[in-house]
């Protein structure tokens, strides 16, 4: 009789901790989420608003092993115009997310564009203009086989807000500042690592 | 019994783990069996003919490498070494093998097979011997098993991973010439099957790998955050096996080639998962087990964890370099083509002094003034270091893939052409040969960088915290024992963020 009054009080005990662990592990995701989810907004939020559309002309100089300029900042809206140097020898200009593809050659004011939309001959151009419509970094790379660190040349084009950055920003700071709170409530998953220590 | 506890500690002498090895048997928290899982498995892996099966291929394959780089184009992106090895390799080893099968890589590794086999004088089969009966004839008996070579020991001041940082740094200094030049790739390619030879006919088994091979060095360091381990499965049935098959070996395998005592290993670091020890077991109490990331959390020396410092520094400066749009820096590290000597020393030393002065430095500032915050100094110096030295491995790991997953997505179409025209002569073997370089969603890139780095990030903090909780006790002393750290592993990953997107 008090054999099965013990175990079914043991019983109790340990339901009762495994609910409290259960909770302690909700809580304990929520505040990390919370924490995230705050931190990245914050991150979103604080990119700065945008100016009027412009318009932006760069003269873009490819030598092996580099872009000048190596980045090409705009915002969202601009207008963009770029022309074309080659000082060495034939270099591409493949502008990733814009389905553009420049052949540049030496000594020759016009370039050959290459799009995957448009089947057939490479249409030959002066200048080449676009609008800057989505947001974030994109690499130009070339696309011409130049030399031994052909596929390490490329430049950067940064649309603005470029909002990824600060969100994930945010993010990484909500990591830190979530893992900060569920410490000093001692109820973070670390906890399950220091019982395997123990184990 | 065949061997004495003396021969035995004898033997675990020359590992470099077992002296460090804790007392406690292995965790099996969160573990499941895959022996037990799988069907077939243990029957597979406890084959013979299991390594060697593995091998060989992979042999054929880097011989043709090697081939192709002498004699094929010069121009990297149209031979098969530099795309197989340098974008293909390296992508699905640290993305994929690492972090989900350990030190799979060093199964099927090509470089030790003829240094092994000299010493083995054998392929597949064990050349058993009873040490008893079994003295004089040919070659030399190491527990119950009887090998050829001279069979020295390695020295005592270099069983750690040293040689292997500073080889791995002085190598990855030089990355601009083998990324791009088929035959400087064959050079080293070359001198790694050399090497590793030449050791396994000077030392006993596989010290080429456990202290010289560059690239097993951060497959180490990176393994203890790999969802697979080989462990034994009950503490007891080792303490009491008189046989010690895993480290003497027997008629079933060879002992532990990585000289690592199996039964009690508790990390992964250097297992090669050769699988001897599943073999020689009398038990069957070895298997293979899958566990959560990041299962290893501890570093036992400084050479470790300066592996750890080089390794996220290499990722930082690869990132700069070869995804950065910064044309001089890729010409100081271009020092064959540019001849710019002035500007090769400036990177290469900026490089070692970040890797070795520099970065460990500043981590150092922030565990100091950690342990300052905390108050208390109860925890050895050097312990409290490498523990927080430990959140580096995830963090770095995952940066090394936030790193390599640009490369073989805008570069992987190469794979193609290189596969029909493995020489870069103008065959068309399986009509790929033509295939147009075409990245692949090179502007999704960043969106899967940031989760990549995030996680290394969470794994860091959560690792960290960790140590933190098991080193300082007090209410609110891991808190800020580890608040300095945790900001420089978020300033790490933000730098990355940075580089990657800004």
């Amino acid at each position: 009789m008090n054999v099965g009054r013990g175990a079914g009080e043991g019983a109790r005990r340990l339901a009762r901790r495994l609910i409290h662990q259960r909770r302690g592990q909700i809580v304990s995701g929520m505040v990390l989420l919370l924490s995230l989810a705050g931190f990245g907004a914050l991150g979103f939020l604080v990119a700065p608003t945008l100016p009027k559309p412009q318009e932006r002309s760069f003269t873009v100089v490819a030598r092996r092993y580099g872009y000048d300029p190596a980045i090409i900042r705009v915002n969202r809206g601009d207008t963009v115009r770029l022309r074309f140097v080659s000082e060495d020898v034939v270099h591409g200009f493949y502008l990733e997310g814009h389905d553009l593809d420049v052949r540049i050659t030496p000594m020759r004011s016009t370039v050959e564009v290459h799009r995957s939309g448009h089947a057939g001959e490479p249409e030959v151009v002066e200048e080449i203009v676009f609008r800057a419509e989505r947001e974030g970094k994109f690499r130009y790379r070339c696309s011409q086989t130049c030399g031994f660190m052909h596929p390490f040349m490329l430049g950067d084009f940064v649309v603005g807000p470029n909002r990824l950055l600060p969100t994930s920003i945010g993010l990484a700071v909500g990591l830190l500042l979530g893992g900060f709170i569920l410490m000093l409530t001692k109820s973070g998953p670390a906890r399950a690592m220091e019982k395997d220590d123990a184990a | 019994m065949f061997v004495q506890a003396k021969g035995i500690r004898a033997l675990a002498g020359t590992s470099p783990a077992v002296a460090t090895l804790a007392p406690r048997g292995p965790a099996t928290a969160g573990r499941i069996d895959l022996l037990q899982a799988v069907p077939g498995l243990r029957w597979l892996l406890t084959r013979r003919w299991f390594q060697f099966a593995m091998i060989l291929p992979n042999l054929v394959l880097f011989l043709l490498f090697l081939m192709a780089g002498t004699f094929g184009s010069p121009v990297g992106n149209r031979n098969i070494i530099i795309i197989f090895v340098w974008i293909l390799w390296w992508f699905l080893l640290i993305s994929v093998l690492v972090p989900f099968l350990s030190r799979a890589w060093c199964i099927v590794c090509p470089f030790p097979f003829f240094g092994e086999w000299l010493q083995r004088r054998a392929l597949v089969d064990v050349r058993a011997v009873d040490p008893k009966k079994g003295k004089g004839g040919p070659g030399t008996i190491i527990g119950r098993n009887r090998y050829f070579g001279w069979n020295l020991r390695w020295p005592k001041s270099l069983t750690n991973i040293w040689l292997q940082n500073i080889g791995f740094l002085g190598l990855c200094t030089f990355s601009a010439l083998f990324l791009t030049r088929p035959i400087v790739s064959v050079g080293i390619l070359g001198a790694l099957f050399v090497i590793g030879t030449v050791l396994a006919v000077l030392y006993r088994q596989r010290a080429f790998c456990n202290y010289v091979c560059p690239v097993s060095g951060f497959l180490g360091l990176y393994a203890m955050a790999s969802t697979i381990e080989v462990r034994s499965k009950d503490a007891d049935v080792c303490a009491k096996c008189k046989d010690k098959g895993c480290l003497a070996g027997g008629e079933r395998g060879w002992g532990c080639p990585w000289l690592m005592y199996p039964s009690k290993m508790d990390r992964n670091n250097y297992c090669g998962l050769c699988m001897e020890c599943l073999k020689t077991c009398p038990y069957a109490n070895m298997t293979v087990n899958l566990r959560p990331f990041c299962a290893d959390t501890r570093l036992k020396g400084y050479d470790e964890a300066w592996k750890a410092f080089i390794m996220l520094t290499l990722a930082l400066a690869y990132s700069v370099i070869y995804l950065g749009p910064w044309g001089f820096l890729k010409d100081w590290a271009n020092i064959a083509e540019k001849a710019d000597f002035t500007g090769f020393l400036i990177y290469a030393a900026s490089l070692w002094i970040l890797a070795l002065l520099a970065f460990p430095g500043l981590y150092y500032v922030a565990v100091w003034l950690g342990r300052r915050l905390a108050g208390a100094d109860i925890a050895p110096a050097k312990e409290v270091f490498l523990s927080f030295v430990y959140p580096l491995v995830p963090l770095g790991l995952l940066a090394w893939v936030a790193f390599s997953l640009p490369l073989v997505l805008v570069n992987g179409s190469y794979i193609l052409m290189v596969v029909s025209d493995p020489f870069g002569w103008g065959w068309d073997l399986f009509g790929t040969a033509q295939i147009p370089w075409t990245p692949v969603i090179p502007d999704w890139t960043p969106y899967l960088q940031v989760p990549l780095l995030l996680v290394g990030l969470a794994y860091g903090l959560k690792t960290g915290y960790g140590h933190a909780r098991r080193l300082f006790t007090a209410r609110g002393q891991p808190v800020r024992a580890f608040a300095p750290v945790s900001v420089l592993l978020t300033a790490i990953t933000v730098l990355f963020l940075e580089l990657y997107l800004g």
